[in-house]
């Protein structure tokens, strides 16, 4: 059977791109997070759009599970398959099929790494939503899974920036989707019935993106970025309010003491008594310096009155090196997990992340007691997505990976990485009291989200999952009930 | 031996590595422009992840050391297709970063100890160089064939410098040896070079083999001694990394540990000497009216700048460049930190040919496609790899050491 199945792949991708030899599999056995780490079948490397549909036909054939993967960065065990199958490696399709600068769109394919957009596009004088993630990561991937990134205080998150997107369905077929299903123009998903919903926010478990378009954005030639820092979340939360309003900066985050320290401290330390507790940037740009004068101004005007109402907001200095790397993206500092892992050794997950504004600050004090008792830093972001109708709330949480036993564990005499799960899963069940959605979400944690889940929605999502994927195959397990 | 007990002495660090991939590509953010480009030349050749950057390693490292993995062929393919250059260093933020080179090369110790490394020709050079103290299955009575009899009589017993011309120099890139020879000549440098040198050892501490570095090393340093010279000079990049690292640095950087021959002697590449003289004014350059780039060897880049900074590793090359009068100089887009690989190092030309001429010919485009007409560099393993592409390619650069165009216009 095995030999079967690879000599097929072979055939379909050539010789060299399938593998099913075991020091090929491992690397895709486990990523940065608790998941279990299980070994696939197959990993193969298609080139085209007819590789992937041969791929899915014979996988439907065999009733194989498929797995799409890039780089494996999500941070939710996504990629590790639940039941092996074939790990189908997508990082040799990566060409920018189009940089149209006129309508502000390009099309991807799924390698094609921020890193390689961001180049791209700096020379044209655009820019897209960059995560505060690895630059090597997917362009695509992260925004068909609702990823966000540095314009989403304005602009939404990246999947609400997509324009277009070509799909090979689990049983082989390939549909285009929005403007360019009509056209060769990749600009828009409406006026159309919202197909592009079976493919976003689905954790690959309906078919394979083979090409995406997204909105691009001129870069303009004056930036700011102005900091405030509050003694408590209360304050924080009040002060992203209060600067949403004016749709201006775009981006707003703000990170707890723990989390603009490079690395996080871990296992836990206190806060310096005299350090504020929160840390916002506020990235503001302008196209003349007069308009960036009033923005300023304005940023101003919004500090005095939010201080006038008691709050402890105040400008303030932004820890350097984090602040490069939150506004300098994409960004090797974050992106390769310095900040985040330099002290966790090699283990990195967190619990969010989309939150209403309103409820920050209780589900701030409930995450912080809950990682101190774990022995975690409450290293914890708030973004602002759109405006504020709904935001980021994340805790990284880095932790050690070595062996219970291991002399050198951060957490001395416990096991770490289980730790760091029952801490992780302990802050997804406060936060779903409040309204928060994880995002791609480790399998883990749907459990505890589907406990919640309106029946109907759990009812409707198995329909159309069975409805796109007869038998199953496309990375099963992944949304908790298929 | 212990199974992995040279592995187990890097555990700590292994796992600082997060598995986040951006060892996979280079990229740096800049002001106007962000640089991304191809840095990995096994992962850019066999494109599984097990073959990219030094995530691939560290898994494999993990799971060695977890027990999940076992030694097979594909894992050893996996662990000698790569050719050390530490562009994934480069791209590292983690702890694991300067740990990196040692922990693949130390991967490949295990595969030694453990019987099933290292590929099969680099075995065989390995067990050539015990005999006849080279890796190119030449004699070593034939070491000294590329200097003419009238130079060789010229050269006193012992002097400041010993020239360490090194393996590939002495038997591949005569040229090199010869150029330097008579660019030292001319520009009076008191030197020497010796008949009794023997391989430096780099291709055996690259691919696992160990104790045979340790003996070659030892044989040098006595030499070194025995020749009465205060110093090295060498215009091999890998020499002079092994000379000046691997056998007086402490790891992660050197292999002080392994080696142990309590040498301490300074060090310089031909081309830091250069630089040297023409700052001092004491060189006088005619005209080289081409236009002409520069390609980094790792060894004397990534691999040195971080030990000798980037004044001796990445610019004094270019400032010797930039002082000839008329010359063009353009630069590639991936140089410096960031050059992409010639292909040749870490074992790669002679366990994985196909995939070291690949990685060339990726070179030479990227040389033409600014417009150049001569390739230069200072490593005699980078020269040979790339010209053979430039020949696989039929393209009309010219590949030159930088020592071969100043004989020709040093007045
Ligand atoms: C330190 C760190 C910080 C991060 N910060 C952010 C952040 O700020 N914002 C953010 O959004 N993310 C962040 N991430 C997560 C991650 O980097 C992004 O989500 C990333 O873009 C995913 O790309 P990838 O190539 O790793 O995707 P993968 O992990 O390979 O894939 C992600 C998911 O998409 C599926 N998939 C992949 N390709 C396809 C396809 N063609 N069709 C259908 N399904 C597919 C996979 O099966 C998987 O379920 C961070 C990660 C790290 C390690």
């Amino acid at each position: 059977m095995g030999d079967k199945i690879l000599r097929i792949l072979k055939e379909i991708v050539g010789d060299e791109y399938a593998s099913a030899d075991e020091a090929v599999l491992y690397p895709y056995s486990f990523d940065l997070t608790w998941a279990k780490p299980r070994m696939p079948d197959y990993v193969v490397l298609p080139n085209t759009v007819e590789d992937i549909q041969r791929i899915l036909r014979l996988a439907n054939r065999e009733r194989i599970p498929v797995v799409p993967y890039v780089s494996g960065t999500n941070i939710g065990g996504l990629c590790i398959p639940e039941n092996g199958g074939i790990i189908m490696d997508l990082k040799r399709m990566n060409k920018i099929i189009e940089i149209n600068t006129e309508t502000g769109y390009v099309v991807v394919e799924p390698g094609v790494t921020h890193a390689q957009l961001s180049a791209a596009l700096k020379k044209e004088g655009f820019t897209f939503s960059w995560p505060v993630g690895p630059p090597a990561a997917s362009v695509l991937a992260c925004a068909i899974n609702c990823g966000i990134g540095h314009l989403a205080s304005k602009f939404g998150i990246n999947a609400e920036n997509i324009s277009s997107m070509e799909v090979v369905l689990p049983t082989g077929e390939v549909a285009k989707i929005g403007s360019c299903a009509f056209s060769d123009s990749w600009h828009s998903l409406w006026p159309l019935p919202q197909l592009a919903g079976l493919f976003i926010g689905w954790l690959g478990t309906t078919g394979i993106v083979t090409k995406l378009g997204v909105w691009i954005y001129d870069i303009p030639p004056f930036i700011k970025v102005e900091t405030v820092a509050t003694d408590n979340v209360e304050d924080m939360a009040r002060w992203q309010r209060a600067i949403r309003r004016t749709y201006v900066p775009l981006d707003v985050t703000a990170v707890s003491w723990w989390l603009a320290q490079v690395p996080i401290p871990h296992p836990y330390v206190e806060k310096p008594k005299d350090a504020p507790e929160w840390y916002c940037f506020n990235v503001l740009t302008a196209w003349t310096e007069k308009q960036m004068d009033a923005y300023v101004d304005l940023f101003n005007k919004i500090v005095k009155e939010e201080q006038q109402r008691g709050s402890s907001v105040r400008p303030y200095p932004y820890p350097e090196e984090a602040l490069k790397g939150r506004t300098q993206l994409p960004s090797r500092i974050v992106g390769t997990t310095k900040n985040y892992c330099g002290s966790g050794v090699a283990g990195l997950s967190w619990p969010g992340t989309f939150t209403p504004a309103s409820n920050w600050p209780p589900l701030y004090h409930e995450w912080k007691t809950i990682l101190i008792k774990h022995h975690f830093s409450p290293a914890v972001r708030l973004t602002n997505f759109q405006g504020a109708h709904y935001g980021m709330m994340r805790a990284f949480v880095p932790f050690d990976k070595r062996k219970v036993g291991d002399p050198n564990l951060r957490i001395k005499g416990i096991d770490n990485q289980e730790n760091a799960r029952q801490a992780l899963l302990e802050c997804v069940e406060a936060g779903v009291k409040y309204g928060m959605i994880p995002y791609k979400p480790p399998v883990d944690f749907w459990s505890i989200l589907n406990r919640k889940a309106d029946p109907g929605f759990i009812s409707l999502l198995t329909k159309v999952k069975d409805m796109l994927d007869p038998n199953g195959i496309m990375n099963p397990g992944k949304l908790g009930v298929r | 031996m212990a199974r992995l007990s040279e592995l187990e002495k890097l555990r700590n660090v292994i796992y600082t590595c997060t598995h986040c991939g951006n060892c996979k590509y280079f990229y740096n953010w800049g002001e106007k422009e962000n640089l991304f480009g191809r840095n990995c030349p096994s992962g850019n050749y066999f494109y599984f992840d097990s073959y990219y950057g030094s995530r691939a390693r560290s898994a494999a490292a993990k799971g060695l050391l977890e027990g999940k993995l076992e030694w097979s062929e594909p894992l050893v393919q996996a662990l000698f297709a790569c050719t050390t250059c530490a562009a994934c260093a480069q791209q590292c933020e983690v702890d694991f970063k300067d740990w990196i080179i040692r922990t693949m090369e130390t991967l490949r110790r295990e595969a030694v100890k453990a019987g099933v490394g290292p590929i099969a020709r680099q075995k065989a050079f390995g067990e050539w160089t015990l005999k006849e103290h080279n890796p190119y299955m030449e004699k070593h009575v034939d070491r000294l064939a590329w200097l003419p009899k009238d130079i060789r009589q010229k050269l006193p017993e012992t002097a400041e410098y010993l020239y360490f011309v090194g393996c590939t120099s002495s038997y591949r890139q005569k040229n090199i040896a010869l150029a330097t020879t008579k660019l030292l000549l001319k520009l009076g440098v008191d030197f020497t070079i010796s008949d009794d040198e023997w391989c430096c050892g780099s291709p055996h501490l690259r691919t696992g083999q160990w104790d045979i570095a340790q003996e070659v090393a030892r044989h040098n340093a006595e030499l070194v001694d025995r020749v009465g010279a205060k110093k090295v000079i060498t215009t091999c990049a890998g020499c002079y990394r092994t000379l000046l690292a691997d056998y007086q640095q402490e790891p992660p950087h050197g292999y002080s540990d392994i080696l142990n021959v309590g040498f301490n002697k300074p060090v310089i590449h031909t081309i830091q000497l250069i630089e040297e003289l023409i700052r001092k004014g004491k060189i006088e350059l005619g005209e080289y009216p081409k236009k002409v780039t520069y390609h980094d060897p790792c060894h004397l880049g990534r691999h040195m700048a971080p030990i000798q900074g980037r004044e001796a590793c990445y610019e004094a090359p270019r400032n010797v460049l930039k002082s000839i009068p008329k010359i063009e100089f353009v630069e590639m887009e991936r140089s410096r930190e960031w050059a992409w690989c010639c292909g040749s190092g870490g074992g790669v030309k002679s366990g994985f040919p196909e995939m070291a001429i690949q990685t060339a010919v990726e070179r030479i485009k990227e040389a033409e496609s600014i417009g150049a007409e001569v390739l230069t560099s200072v490593c005699p393993f980078c020269w040979r790899n790339l010209d053979d592409a430039i020949k696989m390619t039929g393209s009309n650069m010219k590949m030159l050491d930088i020592t071969e165009i100043l004989l020709e216009i040093v007045k």
